[in-house]
């Protein structure tokens, strides 16, 4: 995955992504016990997209180039299925500039904060979004005030107050 | 009302200590807990393709390339 990481640091350094953060369950495994998953999702700022068209086309044009081909929704990057999902509201947008700055091995990347994670999953509102809000209640370092202010910002403190276990 | 249902000790005991093993699973490094996906996704992709369902096993630095990849 390291190898990865460098190549979405490179697209980044490149200017074909704005800003990328590690989230869906990977970005909670950071967090919580290892998570079954086959996909790494990728949220992406794309250049140029704020209030005009989100297309991923430039970004599967610079991956094809660099040999890495699409495989279903996901591209196959040096071994691992990339799911990239480009900011598509404004929590996710507030989720990519807040997102953590970590080292995977020796290379830099970014994780979305335990309580972006948690307001996502919530905003998503899946099964499996369920139960990865209570794995995060209960293993993920929260900081409470801080979640409820992202939960306010973004209007999900009613879906909170039923999801809370 | 009838009274509520105790759990044996030993069914308690066996709980915690897989509580336990989950909260130490959770503070593992980052890249401990990628390998551990990987190997979780080993186990799970020979179940997944027999239901119909195309996976693929994640080519991680350091790991032997999984039977069937």
């Amino acid at each position: 995955m390291e190898k990865t990481l460098q190549i979405l640091n490179a697209l980044e350094h490149d200017g074909v992504l704005g800003r990328y953060a590690i989230g869906g369950a990977m970005g909670a495994t950071f967090y919580v016990e290892p998570l079954l998953t086959f996909d790494l999702d990728i949220f992406v700022l794309l250049p140029g997209a704020a209030g005009g068209l989100l297309t991923l086309a430039p970004l599967y044009e610079a991956l094809r180039a660099r040999g890495f081909a699409e495989e279903d929704e996901c591209v196959n990057i040096e071994g691992v299925p990339v799911q990239f999902l480009p900011a598509y509201n404004a929590l996710v947008e507030e989720a990519l500039s807040e997102a953590r700055e970590t080292l995977y091995e020796q290379t830099p990347t970014r994780v979305l904060r335990p309580e972006h994670l948690l307001a996502i999953a919530l905003q998503t509102g899946r099964d499996k979004d369920r139960q990865r809000v209570r794995l995060l209640l209960e293993q993920a370092p929260l900081d409470h005030d801080y979640l409820s202010a992202v939960l306010a910002r973004h209007g999900l403190k009613t879906q909170w107050k039923q999801w809370k276990p | 009302m009838e009274a509520m249902e105790t759990l044996n000790p030993e069914i308690e005991r066996l709980l915690a200590a897989k509580e336990a093993r989950r909260r130490r699973l959770a503070a593992l490094p980052f890249p401990e807990k990628v390998r551990a996906v990987v190997q979780l996704q080993i186990m799970a992709a020979p179940i997944l393709r027999a239901r119909g369902k195309i996976v693929r096993v994640w080519r991680l630095e350091g790991l032997a390339k999984p039977a069937g990849e």
